[in-house]
């Protein structure tokens, strides 16, 4: 009798490992809430959390013994370099580099300064050029975002 | 009777009032659509500005806001896969995959029609028959709370795609992050890790806006080239024969709105959630299979998260207890005016309570003149690059986050709670879960402990308890349901009675 197996990602068992291993930090510290929690304490309901967190990830897990890789994954190493391709592609790394960066500068470079260049910078890597038009457009939302957020919502910006 | 009348009518043959709430609505449209922003944001900024207003301007806009927004959060839901808000996130299970297959536009149409139907329905409940359930809603103990919560995250568990477990780990990661901070009771840290940052808990927006703005920005990058949905706008209104169809559904759906809205701290999110369980349970035949764009998948927590703005009224005029979030700043507004939300509101001043629910039925008119016209415009939006569409939208989630508490450190945590969600989402975990036990979980450790309280911290008189009244009773068995059909059990005990 032939037996159908669902498909496991490429990184997903490990990633559901990390899963547990969170879980059973979070049972830690649940634990130093109040130790084993009585019926009705602080640490009662995290505890109660952390081991059905612990529990459903102890599941997943047992679940992957249904699951087989792709037949085209030859082993771990050629699965890690699957993984990597898959998910930090060059602009995936440039993005969230860019947008870390613009985190940080916001700070000290202030707001209006730090999204106009973060806005331009992106709109020229991923349009790949097009300096001029991707200039305007960064300027025109920042036009955008004064007039909707600080003159109508008056919001306060970072 | 008379007076009843005029109050009803205020709003509708007043210009002032009229233009108020047509802009609030226009406004609450897009508040509730654009990430970042939300609807209980909206009002509390409007709280400060229309304090000096007159008590029933104040009231004509917030209502048009939250009538809009509750609707508006749908539309990015159907466009982007982003709902606007909470209510929305069960119309982007199968609203998202409308708008893939290239019928946003009918997608967007039914769903304003059947907001609407949801609206104008909840309004007539929350008119006819509020005293009967605040009466109703005043009965409930907290274990009663309790199991509601329960079963609403159970539900959320079931609903999330093909793994139970991956749903219940989603539920009580999202349970675990609204516990953070400091015990309500005992002012004892929870899960702070010794941070003093965390002490006053982390806020959900932040959460929400990085689960479902940020990761799902950062998902859109591995689609960058792609040419986006060419939406067809051209259909934007529903053929008759089409709502005809699902007005059956749609009227279950609102009545499940209305009751779920006006039991306290639970709102449209519930509301959504229960209506687009019910759809799946009832509706044998759907247009496609549910998840994957059946438009009973659409009409159903439309309908009843619309319906549950009139429920969420309920509890807060009769009895002085926020249906929802918005409703909580609006008791707000109220106090601000030197009212008396409550038991003695209906007594002392019964004109605001008839013009709230003449407001909130003009309102819902507005909604359908608005969604109906400006969806062309609104659709504009998906066709925009992604090139340029995801870094903007990364700039809006920084000002929303950052709005909130005027605090850099929430922004990080939303870029945090942005990247696990995108690994969330690579591996299989649906972010609507994770988000509702964040909501959810202060509620449930909340009404637990009070249940415990209660009956002396006993896990016995608990117990006996949850099968000893009627309410609780009834809430169980469901929970012990639902429970039960998730297991191999369920197919057993059928396959016994269809022999039997």
């Amino acid at each position: 009798m032939s037996q159908k197996f669902e498909r496991v990602q490429a990184g997903e068992k490990v990633f559901d490992w990390l899963l547990l291993l969170f879980s059973i930090g979070v049972l830690f510290e649940a634990y130093r809430i109040d130790g084993i929690p009585g019926l009705n304490s602080p640490g009662s309901f995290p505890v109660g959390l952390a081991l059905v967190m612990l529990a459903s990830s102890v599941v997943i897990l047992i679940s992957h013994r249904r699951k087989r890789r792709d037949p085209r994954i030859r082993n771990a190493f050629h699965e890690a370099q699957v993984f990597l391709y898959e998910h930090f592609q060059p602009h995936i790394v440039v993005f969230t580099f860019l947008a870390v960066a613009y985190l940080a500068a916001i700070v000290w470079a202030s707001f209006y300064i730090s999204t106009y260049i973060f806005l331009a910078v992106t709109f020229i890597y991923f349009r790949q050029g097009k300096v001029v038009s991707s200039l305007i457009i960064s300027a025109a939302a920042i036009a955008v975002i004064y007039a909707l957020f600080t003159l109508v919502f008056r919001v306060y910006l970072p | 009777m008379s007076d009843t009348f005029s109050y009803l009518l205020m709003a509708w043959l007043d210009p002032q009032l009229l233009l108020l709430t047509a802009l609030g609505t226009l406004a609450g449209i897009y508040v509730g659509a654009i990430p970042g922003l939300s609807v209980t944001m909206a009002a509390s900024i409007l709280i400060s500005f229309t304090f000096s207003w007159d008590i029933n301007n104040a009231l004509a806009l917030m209502v048009g806001i939250y009538v809009g927004g509750v609707y508006g959060g749908s539309r990015t839901a159907i466009l982007l896969n982003i709902p606007g808000a909470p209510s929305a996130v069960v119309t982007a299970f199968d609203g998202y995959p409308l708008a893939q297959r290239g019928e946003a536009g009918r997608a967007i149409g039914l769903s304003t029609v059947m907001s609407v139907i949801g609206g104008l329905l909840g309004t007539l409940v929350l008119a006819g028959s509020a005293p009967f359930l605040a009466d109703m809603a005043l009965e409930f103990a907290p274990r009663d709370y309790f199991l509601i919560a329960v079963l609403g995250l159970l539900l959320v568990s079931t609903l999330s795609g093909k793994s139970l477990a991956r749903g219940i780990f989603s539920v009580a990661l999202g349970s675990t992050i609204g516990l953070v901070g400091m015990d309500m009771v005992t002012a004892q840290p929870r899960l702070t890790m010794g941070s003093m940052e965390l002490m006053g808990g982390i806020h959900y927006v932040v959460v929400m806006i990085g689960l479902f703005g940020v990761a799902e920005a950062f998902y859109q990058l591995h689609n960058l080239t792609k040419v986006p949905v060419k939406q067809k706008v051209d259909k934007i209104i529903p053929p008759l024969s089409m709502v005809l169809k699902y007005l059956p559904l749609s009227i279950r759906t609102s009545i499940i709105g209305v009751i779920v809205g006006a039991l306290p701290g639970t709102g449209g999110d519930i509301a959504s959630l229960f209506a687009y369980d019910h759809a799946k349970r009832t509706v044998k035949t759907p247009s496609s299979p549910f998840g994957e764009g059946a438009y009973e998948g659409l009409v159903a927590p439309e309908t009843a998260n619309n319906a549950a703005v009139g429920g969420a009224y309920v509890p807060m005029l009769t009895l002085g207890m926020p249906g929802d979030a918005v409703t909580a700043v609006i008791i707000g507004a109220l106090v601000i005016h030197g009212l008396n939300p409550g038991p003695m509101l209906m007594i002392e001043t019964p004109h605001i309570f008839w013009f709230t629910v003449g407001n909130l039925a003009l309102a819902n008119i507005f909604l359908l003149i608005f969604g109906l016209t400006g969806i062309k415009v609104f659709s504009k939006v998906v066709e925009v690059p992604k090139a340029l569409l995801i870094p903007l939208i990364l700039v809006l989630c920084v000002v929303g986050t950052y709005s909130i508490n005027s605090n850099m450190t929430e922004v990080y945590w939303m870029l945090g709670f942005g990247i696990l969600g995108y690994w969330l989402k690579v591996f299989g975990f649906q972010m609507g879960p994770v988000i509702l036990g964040v909501i959810l979980g202060p509620l449930l450790d909340e009404t637990y402990r009070q249940a415990m309280s209660s009956v002396g911290d006993s896990g016995g008189q608990f117990l006996l308890a949850l099968v000893t009244n009627p309410l609780s009773l009834v809430l169980t068995a469901v929970i012990a349901l639902v429970l039960l059909g998730q297991t191999p059990a369920k197919t057993w005990l059928k396959s016994r009675f269809q022999r039997n």
